[in-house]
């Protein structure tokens, strides 16, 4: 029994262990960790990647990810839609340097989101992600955006009026 | 000699429609071009037109080979086709305006205006074409073969589908053409009585040959042309 | 000259006709709805700025291509139905100078739709990347395009002699040139599918449209695509000239 208590605990230090030295070797954090904005609106998100080490870290993969945690909606989102950068590959993170990479992101849909940055090292089996930022999209109706209305409207009247000065001068030509 | 043609050959996939066709037409003629259904007309006018080419053989129209100098031909012919189409939204006088403006000499209002005033179509120059009757539209074909003021005229059944009267218009503005203008007409037609009436040589064409040629003589075109293509309808 | 007489002609005959405006009323009404839409961050906006002028700009150019099939087809098969080619034939045009008419009619036709257009790209474009050379591109891509399949068009048209199965044809041509765009951007990333894109002149233009606005990619991005469809003008044009040069009543 002893022998099995002796034996569970090493297993659970060498995981405890491990994973103390991949959290402790790259860290990363999200800014800002909350935000408030409309549908429409850009925003951009900013991931700082800490290498705590003493060793370079190389090849380092970092990327964002968003999920809808709206009531009833809840879902992870395609952020080729958000016009998100994607993933960011980062050569190299000198010992207890840091790296910053920026993410832009259109909101087009109103909701509760929350979104985090994860760091893949390729030396490390568990990857490492950021604490969650909440971003609440606030739904809001432009009825004119860009001045499209006029546009929109003036266009196919302008044509209608054209034909109407085309055919009625063709009319005063036929008898 | 205004038209020669000489052993003029035309196949379509295999059958023959010209044979070997030959004849000639005189300065100031009105030729009747007579045939049964089928029997290579409307080809030998459009190979005259310049429109299709031959297989073999030569046409030369006023000293002009038409496979050679199709442009210089065209700019002195002019032709009705038999199912002339037309280009309904214009007006009687957009249309010739058209027209004429495809030539070297183009026409002016006045001329496009007397035009279709000889062919009976005064005060309805600017009405539609798509108003007219059948047989108002073919007198504009007839002032549309007209634009060039052609030396040389072909006529594919010019009076097909109008009335007595329509005819009789039609052949009076054809006598007056070649009179007054000295117009050639080429008639290609298998109404005998358009021919008796209008023209002074014929020719009578069959299996794409020429069978038979010479002037008009009045009373005889029927036997004639029963004789030639031992046709019993036409 | 002649060809401009020509070419009048047709303009009038089916550009300033209730039958023309009424495309044009459509075509403008169509964009209206969608530059409405891709604004006004309803859920249907689900693009950004870059993406909604590249989705208008697609749209367009398949408009006029499509209008152009409809001008080619009707070019040669529909006069000769109606009976009016023969009298133009007879009159000293060379059949060359008939098509050249027709074609600078349809090329006309491209050139309405692009300007009924121009509104919407700007509104829609204002503000966003890459608009005024995304417009550049559309107006000299748009015109090759017009070209390559009215010509085409026109020349099976002049062959086939039937207005229906000329514009049948034409329509099947062309879904087949739009084809490569529904295969998943797998598929599309392999060797078949690159190939299949690059020969193809429709999809050339919307992968350079793509690259021009989305992906703000230079020149020398686009030379190879810009190549393929000029040389794909240059085969229209010699078609279409083989195919009214052995056109016969």
């Amino acid at each position: 029994m002893k022998r099995l208590i002796l034996a569970l605990s090493a297993v659970i230090l060498s995981i405890t262990v491990n994973y103390a030295y991949a959290a402790n070797r790259i860290a990363v954090s999200i800014n800002p960790p909350s935000v408030q904005a409309n549908m429409g609106d850009t925003i951009t998100y900013t991931g700082t990647i800490t290498n705590n080490s003493d060793k370079a870290a190389n090849n380092i993969i970092a990327y964002i990810s968003l999920s809808n945690v709206t009531q009833g909606k809840e879902s992870p989102m395609d952020l080729e839609d958000w016009s998100a950068n994607k993933a960011i590959k980062i050569d190299t993170i000198q010992p207890h340097g840091t790296y910053g990479g920026k993410w832009p992101m259109r909101l087009i849909d109103s909701g509760s989101y929350v979104a985090y940055i994860t760091v893949v090292d390729k030396n490390s089996n568990i990857p490492v992600s950021s604490e969650m930022s909440h971003l609440e999209v606030k739904r809001i109706l432009r009825l004119n955006p860009n001045n499209v209305l006029p546009v929109a409207i003036g266009e196919p009247l302008i044509i209608g009026i054209v034909f109407m000065f085309v055919a009625l001068r063709r009319r005063k030509g036929v008898k | 000699m205004i038209v020669n043609v000489e052993n003029l050959v035309k196949k379509y996939d295999g059958h023959t429609a010209l044979d070997g066709l030959n004849f000639g037409v005189e300065d100031g003629d009105i030729f009747g071009f007579l045939g049964p259904n089928g029997a290579g007309k409307t080809t030998t006018i459009r190979i005259l037109t310049a429109i299709i080419k031959a297989d073999s053989g030569n046409v030369v129209i006023n000293g002009h080979d038409v496979f050679r100098e199709p442009m210089a031909v065209k700019e002195i012919i002019n032709a009705l086709p038999e199912s002339n189409g037309y280009y309904e939204w214009m007006t009687a006088r957009e249309y010739l305006e058209f027209f004429s403006n495809l030539y070297e000499e183009e026409m002016s209002r006045q001329e496009i205006d007397g035009l279709l005033e000889a062919v009976g179509l005064h005060g309805k120059e600017g009405h539609l074409i798509r108003s007219y009757s059948r047989g108002m539209k073919q007198r504009l074909g007839i002032a549309r073969a007209l634009v060039n003021k052609p030396k040389f005229l072909f006529l594919d059944e010019p009076t097909n589908g109008l009335d007595p009267k329509g005819r009789r218009d039609i052949h009076d503005l054809l006598i007056d053409l070649n009179r007054k203008h000295g117009t050639t007409v080429f008639l290609s037609t298998h109404l005998l009585d358009d021919v008796e009436r209008l023209c002074n040589r014929i020719a009578i064409i069959n299996y794409g040959k020429i069978v038979r040629a010479g002037e008009v003589k009045k009373g005889t075109i029927e036997d004639i042309f029963f004789m030639s293509t031992k046709e019993g309808t036409l | 000259m002649k060809t401009t007489y020509i070419m009048q002609k047709e303009i009038r005959e089916s550009i300033l006709t209730s039958k023309g405006f009424l495309w044009y009323t459509l075509t403008s009404i169509i964009l209206s709805i969608l530059s409405y839409l891709f604004l006004t961050n309803s859920e249907l906006s689900l693009l950004d700025q870059g993406q909604m002028l590249y989705m208008i700009m697609n749209f367009i150019t398949a408009l006029g291509i499509l209008m152009g099939l409809v001008f080619g087809s009707d070019a040669f098969a529909g006069e000769i139905e109606r009976g009016t080619l023969e009298a133009l034939f007879i009159s000293p045009v060379n059949k060359t100078e008939i098509a050249m008419g027709k074609l600078g009619a349809a090329v006309t036709n491209w050139g309405i739709i692009f300007v009924i257009s121009l509104p919407y790209l700007f509104v829609v474009g204002k503000g966003g990347q890459n608009l005024l050379i995304g417009i550049a591109y559309l107006a000299i891509l748009g015109t090759l395009l017009a070209i390559i399949f009215s010509a085409f068009s026109m020349g099976l048209s002049a062959r086939i002699k039937s207005m229906k199965n000329s514009l049948i044809i034409s329509f099947f041509i062309f879904l087949l040139a739009g084809a490569p765009i529904f295969l998943s951007a797998a598929l599309r990333k392999t060797w078949f599918g690159m190939i299949l894109d690059l020969i193809n002149p429709f999809a050339d233009a919307i992968n350079t449209f793509d690259s021009v606005v989305i992906d703000s990619q230079g020149f020398s991005y686009q030379a190879g695509r810009v190549a393929i469809i000029c040389g794909y003008t240059l085969l229209s044009l010699w078609f279409l000239k083989r195919s009214v040069s052995r056109l016969e009543m």
